[in-house]
């Protein structure tokens, strides 16, 4: 019975999971960038880590951990505040190696935007661009749509477990 | 006469400012890090005397911030001066610092090592960590490439580094010339400064290595 239980609450996960990978790649495609990644703050710890991305050149994302308050998405985090880079790596906050997604990923142009789990800052959404780029205010509602389906998805998968 | 001046100086400034790092991080890890993690065990004392669970739960999220902060502190410490160098010596450094280097940028360093270990002194040694960490986030920065190689070649009275890549290289000359490549320059310093010989090979579209190589007395 408990075995059947956790079965039910994995394929759940499963199905929450991709839901999630789904919804980074139809930010991708709307506001048509190069990049989409969905950062989250490990269950066991401050450690932050990549999951989900779409349109990623390579799998270095996978083996990426940043530290609380590191990285665009660890500042943006720790700051509960949207972030933009303009030019990578010309006038940034700190040195180049301190954005690793950035690098790993070949990006110049980035905005991030916190994800809020129980009214407090949990993940961060990336959305990036290989060559200079400054994203049209009219994406801005899409994007703020999807994060609000990202964020109710990682609900879920919080309440979930 | 004047270069050996100039020499000097650049030999000064390097030990000085590595002396300085090695007091901070030491400062960090035995002074402020003991005191922070006093302050977080009495903090766990006073949260379990509260009866106020609003205190209670005030206090737990003080302790947790103090953890983090003892985290970032004993980090910080680690980045600034690898104390495993003199106490494990340098390939067991470099191996712990690569595990850090594949959890930051997602490069996958392979790490090979040929003949027996020899004791070095910690100048030689630190010359060599400070040179192979350069050579390292130089691949992070711009070889774009997921993965690396580091070999270890002890012999009877010299030991060689190889860091290679399979990036896409550049054009060593064009580099160079342009006095923006301060990092090769600060290696080949340090490899100077400890009687060592530094090698840079780069092809475009076919990567990049370099070589470090110093003579060590048994």
């Amino acid at each position: 019975m408990l075995l059947r239980k956790v079965c039910l609450v994995m394929e759940c996960n499963v199905q929450l999971e991709e839901a999630l990978l789904a919804t980074c790649k139809e930010l991708q495609v709307k506001v048509s960038s190069d990049f989409t990644g969905i950062a989250l703050q490990q269950s066991n710890s401050t450690d932050i880590k990549w999951p989900f991305v779409a349109g990623n050149c390579n799998e270095k994302y996978k083996f990426i951990t940043v530290r609380y308050g590191k990285g665009i998405a660890g500042k943006v985090i720790a700051t509960g505040s949207p972030m933009t880079i303009e030019h990578f790596p010309d006038n940034i906050i700190g040195k180049s190696i301190e954005y690793p997604i950035m690098l790993a990923e070949n990006l110049i142009s980035a905005y991030a935007r916190p994800i809020m789990l129980n009214g407090r800052p949990k993940g961060a959404v990336l959305i990036g661009f290989r060559k200079k780029y400054t994203i049209q205010q009219n994406a801005d509602e899409v994007i703020k749509t999807l994060i609000e389906k990202i964020e109710d998805l990682i609900k879920r998968i919080y309440n979930s477990n | 006469m004047e270069l050996n001046a100039i020499n000097g100086a650049s030999t000064y400034i390097i030990q000085s400012q590595d002396e300085e790092i090695k007091r901070i991080a030491l400062e960090l890890h035995e002074g402020i890090s003991q005191n922070l993690f006093s302050v977080f065990t009495g903090l766990e004392v006073l949260q379990n005397n509260m009866t106020n669970p609003d205190m209670a739960s005030y206090a737990q999220e003080l302790k947790d911030i103090m953890s983090r902060t003892i985290q970032e502190v004993r980090l910080l410490s680690v980045e600034l001066y690898p104390t495993t160098l003199t106490t494990l010596g340098l390939t067991a450094a470099l191996s712990s610092y690569i595990k850090l280097y594949t959890s930051t940028f997602g490069i996958i360093v392979e790490i090979i090592s040929n003949g027996k270990e020899k004791t070095i002194s910690e100048g030689k040694s630190m010359a060599l960590f400070r040179s192979c960490q350069e050579a390292l986030i130089n691949i992070a920065k711009y070889a774009d490439t997921a993965n690396a190689k580091i070999v270890f070649t002890w012999n009877q009275d010299s030991l060689t580094i190889e860091i290679e890549d399979i990036g896409k290289g550049f054009n060593i000359e064009a580099v160079t010339a342009g006095n923006s490549c301060k990092g090769i320059a600060a290696m080949k310093e340090r490899m100077f400064i400890a009687g060592g010989n530094f090698q840079l090979f780069s092809t475009i579209g076919k990567g990049t290595k370099v070589i470090f190589t110093l003579p060590i007395s048994c």
